[in-house]
């Protein structure tokens, strides 16, 4: 398997870097964890034409997510990306804005009957809400409009991405997805919200590292203390551990190759796990500074734990795992 | 970024399994789990069987033994990407290329880097294993702190003189030199004293006592210098000059490994799931989850392994790679330990008649809490990590 990165996906990373360092700096964060309209012109002006990103490669998009992560984006970037993949297999075309709700109460993007679908990013964001329904076998997509739906907003750890339950009444007109086509639609969700996972990871990894070389104490910085520094090892591993597991995901998906069912479950399961091994190291090693509100690294650790729990938490994936091992 | 290879690289891999298929003995195809490990006499003392003599130097012979070195070294000028496909042939078949390592990987490099026309020419029978090697790096007094090592190289003009003690020096009782670390100038920084002499093991004085490992089996020894003469012309490299080849024959020993380390977790996990399947734990949640987490693990780490490679090709760094070795002994650690665990109350049975697959499972476990430690323990791992990757400063 060949990782080295083309010509232009170095490019797109190069791009996604400092379009995400430049207009999405911490005081943005903290004005949309205020009010989320404070990141719409991020929206509006920037990130709006990144969109189509999400119809091409999923290892460019892993790659664009992974920068998206690394600055805790606030917005409905995300939930669009999402629309945009559904979209495309469900062969539905959005006129605007969009997100996906599919969940049921376990969170998990199993097709159902319920008519209340929960875990939907960005709901009142966006003006168009694609509804999958159905059974295992029989999955039906509906683009419906965010004003023919009851959108609650449930208070979670991650307010920068909201999240809803929608209420859907009448779903109108539906679209047949063909099972492997979802399955296939659902392995590139998992990876986009993984590939985010590992940008999130990075920066509360590299925050900390920078943090251990600047801050004194016993007359030298606490990064010298061997102590610390395994810890931040450990943290660095299980981080490229994850940040490889999600390129290699993307790659078998793209491929469309046989190991992508058990690739993908590891990169979602391993991407969670490490993101939230760097949230809690680097809080540690941050210490009374990073436990304040105004530091701001909680955006980043509220991201991590809300990441894994999107979509199915590492438990689940690596239970799911399991399932195709020992079959 | 993607899964396949050219025609080109396939067409190697194709060349190399008909290779392996023509000629590998049945003895390299035992899967070992611990290269080596079963190679001892009646007592336990290492030696090198005929087969694996043979083999070693058949794989030489046909320029597979180190495919990128040119034919005269064993090899055929493969590229960095046909090497990782060769490794990985190799590995994921469990086959060895020789039971001993010093020799082809880290002393014929460092000849071929820094010895002068005569030493250089010493390289290919070191490669070829028609003369065996061990490396005198340990002493008593100098495992983890290396530069500590006190074992003093007098300069008597037309020779040096060498007293001193070496310890775990792995194949010492089968090998004919010794690449040997000693002390020149005991007045300068440690690290700056340190000089490398090619020791013939038969010069008088040398006295080389085997040392049983916790397996029982003795693959290392001491070897003690008693004002040993060595000839000047011996000395590799330049006068004090020797700490640079010691951190150049760590990372040939360090740059390959993760390949074969993974393979070894690869084959663990697997067999550990089949062993599971056999004795009818596979509904257990709690044994499915605690291997699911593992396959994660070692399917990550060769994704790891990889896009390090990749950097590494590019002519980057490849800061996963420092992570491979620490990652993938802790691993190895882990997994024979769940295959002890898998025979619940039968974990600590050894017998051969009883416990599962001949008691692999014990063996390799106690085999592999030497990865832990030798070339370099995981805790001196995680220091270079913290300080040359993440930068962190010196503790």
């Amino acid at each position: 398997m060949d990782f080295s990165l083309s010509d232009e996906q170095r490019m797109i990373q190069d791009t996604a870097r400092s379009l995400f360092n430049k207009e999405c700096g911490l005081d943005l964060v903290r004005a949309a964890w205020q009010d989320h309209n404070a990141a719409k012109p991020l929206w509006e002006k920037h990130l709006n034409e990144w969109v189509e990103i999400a119809l091409g490669d999923l290892a460019d998009l892993a790659l664009f997510m992974e920068e998206y992560g690394r600055t805790a984006t606030p917005g409905e970037f995300f939930a669009n990306v999402l629309a945009q993949q559904v979209a495309t297999e469900a062969g539905l075309s959005l006129s605007g804005s969009a997100t996906v709700a599919v969940a049921g109460e376990d969170g998990l993007w199993q097709p159902n009957q319920q008519s209340t679908k929960h875990f939907v990013p960005s709901a009142h964001d966006v003006e168009q809400i694609i509804v999958v329904t159905g059974s295992e076998q029989i999955i039906q997509a509906a683009l419906v409009s965010t004003t023919d739906v009851t959108i609650n907003e449930v208070e979670h750890m991650d307010q920068l991405r909201p999240q809803c339950t929608v209420t859907v009444n009448a779903m109108g007109e539906t679209a047949d997805i063909a099972p492997g086509q979802w399955s296939y639609c659902v392995q590139r969700c998992l990876v986009t919200t993984a590939a985010e996972l590992v940008g999130v990871g990075r920066y509360l990894l590299e925050s900390a590292v920078e943090y251990a070389k600047e801050r004194e104490q016993f007359g030298k910085p606490i990064g010298a203390f061997q102590g610390l520094q395994w810890k931040l090892v450990d943290a660095a591993l299980e981080l490229e551990r994850a940040a490889a597991a999600v390129a290699y995901a993307a790659m078998c998906v793209d491929a469309d190759d046989a190991d992508r069912v058990r690739a993908v479950h590891i990169a979602k399961a391993e991407a969670g796990q490490a993101a939230r091994r760097c949230a809690r190291t680097s809080m540690q090693v941050h210490a009374g500074i990073g436990y304040t509100w105004e530091h701001g690294l909680h955006y980043w650790l509220r991201r991590a734990y809300a990441g894994d729990a999107f979509m199915g938490t590492s438990e689940y994936h690596f239970k799911q795992l399991a399932a195709e091992l020992f079959v | 970024m993607k899964l396949s290879f050219s025609p080109e690289d396939e067409n190697f891999r194709s060349e190399l399994i008909a290779f392996l298929d023509e000629h590998c003995p049945a003895e390299a195809k035992k899967n070992r789990d611990l290269i080596g490990s079963d190679c001892v006499d009646e007592d336990g003392i290492m030696m090198i069987p005929e087969w694996a003599k043979q083999w070693q130097a058949t794989l030489f012979d046909h320029g597979w033994m180190i495919p990128s070195y040119p034919v005269e070294l064993g090899g055929r000028n493969a590229t960095p990407l046909q090497t990782m496909i060769y490794l990985e042939e190799l590995a994921s078949r469990g086959i060895p290329r020789s039971v001993h390592f010093g020799g082809y990987a880290i002393v014929a490099p460092s000849l071929l880097e820094f010895g002068n026309d005569a030493q250089k020419a010493l390289a290919p029978a070191a490669i070829r294993g028609d003369t065996v090697w061990c490396i005198g790096m340990s002493e008593p007094g100098a495992g983890s702190d290396l530069a500590a090592l006190s074992t003093r190289a007098e300069d008597k003009s037309d020779h040096f003189l060498v007293s001193g003690q070496k310890v775990w020096t792995s194949y010492a009782m089968v090998a004919s030199k010794c690449f040997c670390y000693v002390r020149t100038d005991p007045e300068a920084p440690k690290h700056k004293g340190i000089s490398v002499l090619i020791i013939d093991l038969d010069t008088p004085g040398i006295e080389v006592r085997p040392l049983r490992h916790v397996t029982g089996h003795a693959e290392f020894a001491e070897v003690f210098f008693d004002e040993v003469k060595v000839p000047k012309e011996n000395l590799v490299g330049e006068l004090n000059k020797g700490w640079r080849i010691t951190m150049g024959s760590l990372a040939h020993e360090r740059g390959g490994l993760w390949v074969t380390g993974v393979a070894g977790c690869q084959r663990a996990v697997d067999d550990i799931v089949a062993m599971i399947k056999r004795r009818g734990l596979e509904n257990d949640a709690a044994i499915r989850l605690k291997v699911a987490k593992l396959y994660a693990q070692v399917h990550s780490l060769r994704a790891m392994g990889w896009k390090g490679f990749a950097s590494f090709a590019q002519g980057s760094s490849a800061p996963e790679h420092s992570f491979m070795k620490v990652a993938t002994s802790e691993l190895q650690q882990t997994l024979f330990e769940l295959g002890m665990d898998i025979q619940e109350s039968g974990l600590a049975i050894t017998d051969p008649a009883v416990a599962e697959e001949e008691g692999r499972w014990q063996n390799t476990f106690f085999g592999a809490l030497a990865s832990t430690i030798g070339g370099g323990t995981s805790e001196i791992q995680r220091n270079i990590i913290a300080q040359h990757v993440l930068q962190l400063p010196k503790n």
